[in-house]
């Protein structure tokens, strides 16, 4: 069968618009031509990283550099944290934004239109803006370098609200007026019908919020002094070689085996649940 | 049964349980640490001894100081150069993938993944790309007959370097906005511009763009803001360097409250960057809407 038919017939294209299809292909995938370049670097021998001619494949593959990661620096230990902090910062965020999201939805009470207020208008003051006075404050409670000064900053996210808020909005009501006449109770209905019910959006607002937590970087620079109590974005961070030394391109190798490996859990997830992530990220909650 | 819709529901005490346990951390994490920062700013407070009162002091201290000043010129460039970057490639992604040719979804995973991958790895893989001797930026510009740009080591270009690696790293989120905008228009609405005689350019001219403009004008916002904050490229790639030529509000605020622990003055100047950002989205928003017939 002509390929040209085929095309024109499945998806409408003219002959035109092969070349602006096939030039857009080779775009995207020059795209993610520097995470190619992150691993291909991350698997030279040191000695091979500095050539003149540019080896996307290396002649020699070598994985030392990732046993070097692991084994001359803490890089567990800032995995572990990572994972502690990300992943309780992630649960307590969306399981306090799910009942709040439910609330300024479904339930009547003074007030509820100015906490929504007060939520949106947060959004307007990044936290860039509060970071040192938060830590003059941690740093006066005794909270400097432990979990708890990681995790529960992170915990005050808006979006998560603003997403399940939007779902419930649109949550049929009868559902919840049949529940109500069996008897239950708002707390009831939340955790047996609405949560269950809510896959979708506790999927989306997970999966963001993991990674913005993975991510975070100026709050555990800020936040953590001690070696040993750093994330891995900041602990990673300080592989950077030093311009105009000797280490400075052998350093290249390790960098790059240190930042393949900080972006394998963001990018697995993204890959896997991409259709959610992709839907949560453009969903109303952030055009509001 | 009453017709109990008709009257005012009753209040559901249940609710304050309900917010109240996303709302003490908002409250403690976010919403208190801001009034501290508005307290600060007019205090003077180092290491030692407690704060002192001074007035709008740490604000004349602010406004004197050239390396702030720098700062918040050097955000309004950083503006200039990543959000039209952003704006044009993602809503040129959009536009390619929203046409479902073949492998548009692989396309689409492409052109959103930098997005998901933190400050980090963009900076680490990007000060490799931008270097300027055996970068392989430099290496590819060579075969154009283009001699090596000292990307990330000069005072003219390091600006720029930051700014390219900052346009990579955004311009996910702008396509997926826009893509999701695309995918928002009434098909009908091309199948009467079609009927009409529309050719393609005129289609995009006066359906797309018309309809485009509410998620444009987001993206311009959020990505504004993004960029007037900008802090964790600059720490990675460049320390602000080289002499404060890529340096950013943020990282001045970094270096003047943490490294020299003048609280008070690093408060004043947050307060000025939040003002800055406030002055600009209004602008912003302001300026969009006036434009639109």
């Amino acid at each position: 069968m002509n390929p040209l038919a085929y095309l024109k017939r499945e998806y409408g294209m003219a002959a035109g618009d092969i070349p602006v299809w096939i030039v857009g292909l080779a775009i995207a995938a020059l795209w993610i031509m520097p995470f190619v370049w992150m691993v291909s670097t991350s698997l030279k021998y040191p000695g091979d990283v500095m050539t003149v001619d540019i080896e996307w494949l290396p002649s020699r593959v070598t994985f030392q550099n990732y046993v070097d990661i692991f084994t001359k620096y803490p890089v567990w230990r800032w995995t572990l944290n990572s994972i502690i902090v990300s992943v309780s910062a992630t649960f307590l965020c969306v399981m306090s934004g799910a009942l709040a999201g439910y609330a300024l939805a479904r339930m009547n009470f003074p007030g509820r239109h100015l906490l929504f207020f007060l939520y949106v208008a947060s959004l307007m003051v990044p936290i860039e803006v509060y970071a040192v006075p938060m830590l003059l404050g941690i740093i006066k409670v005794g909270w400097a370098n432990t979990y708890q000064a990681l995790i529960l900053p992170s915990v005050g996210n808006v979006f998560s609200v603003l997403i399940f808020r939007q779902f419930f909005l649109t949550f049929p009501r009868d559902l919840e007026d049949a529940a109500r006449i069996d008897g239950a109770g708002h707390g009831l209905i939340f955790w047996k019908i609405a949560l269950p019910l809510a896959r979708a959006p506790l999927i989306a607002a997970t999966i963001i919020i993991f990674v913005l937590n993975w991510n975070n970087f100026l709050w555990p620079l800020l936040a953590v002094f001690k070696e040993e109590m750093k994330t891995l974005p900041v602990g990673i961070a300080a592989f950077t070689p030093i311009s105009g030394t000797a280490t400075q391109l052998e350093g290249f190798a390790l960098s790059m085996a240190g930042v393949t490996v900080l972006c394998v859990p963001s990018v697995l997830v993204f890959l896997i649940l991409q259709r959610y992530f992709i839907q949560g990220i453009s969903s109303g909650a952030l055009r509001g | 049964m009453l017709n109990y819709r008709s009257e005012k529901p009753p209040v559901d005490w249940a609710a304050y349980a309900f917010v109240a346990v996303f709302t003490a951390p908002f409250l403690i994490f976010n919403i208190a640490p801001i009034l501290f920062a508005a307290y600060l700013s007019f205090m003077k407070w180092g290491i030692f001894g407690p704060p002192k009162y001074v007035g709008f002091d740490n604000y004349r201290k602010a406004l004197e100081n050239d390396q702030i000043l720098i700062s918040f010129q050097n955000i309004l460039l950083y503006g200039l150069t990543i959000v039209p970057g952003v704006l044009v490639l993602g809503l040129m992604a959009a536009l390619y993938v929203n046409n479902r040719w073949p492998l548009s979804s692989v396309a689409r995973v492409c052109f959103f993944s930098p997005y998901v991958v933190s400050a980090t790895v963009i900076g680490l893989v990007w000060v490799w790309i931008l270097d300027t001797q055996f970068g392989i930026a430099n290496h590819y510009l060579g075969y154009l007959g283009i001699d090596n740009i000292p990307w990330l080591t000069s005072t003219s270009w390091s600006l720029y370097g930051v700014g390219i690696t900052s346009i990579w790293w955004d311009m996910g989120l702008a396509f997926v906005l826009i893509l999701a905008g695309l995918q928002d228009i009434p098909g009908d609405m091309y199948d009467a511009a079609e009927i009409d005689g529309a050719t393609r350019w005129q289609r995009f001219r006066y359906v797309t763009l018309p309809m485009l403009r509410p998620v444009l004008s987001m993206v311009i916002t959020l990505q504004l803001i993004a960029t007037l904050r900008i802090f964790s490229q600059v720490y990675v790639m460049t320390s602000g360097g080289p002499a404060s030529s890529s340096t950013s509000v943020l990282y001045e605020i970094y270096t003047v409250a943490i490294r020299n622990q003048k609280f008070g003055l690093g408060a004043a100047v947050s307060m000025m960057l939040f003002v800055v950002i406030l002055l600009v989205t209004f602008l912003s928003r302001r300026l969009i809407r006036e434009q639109s017939p």
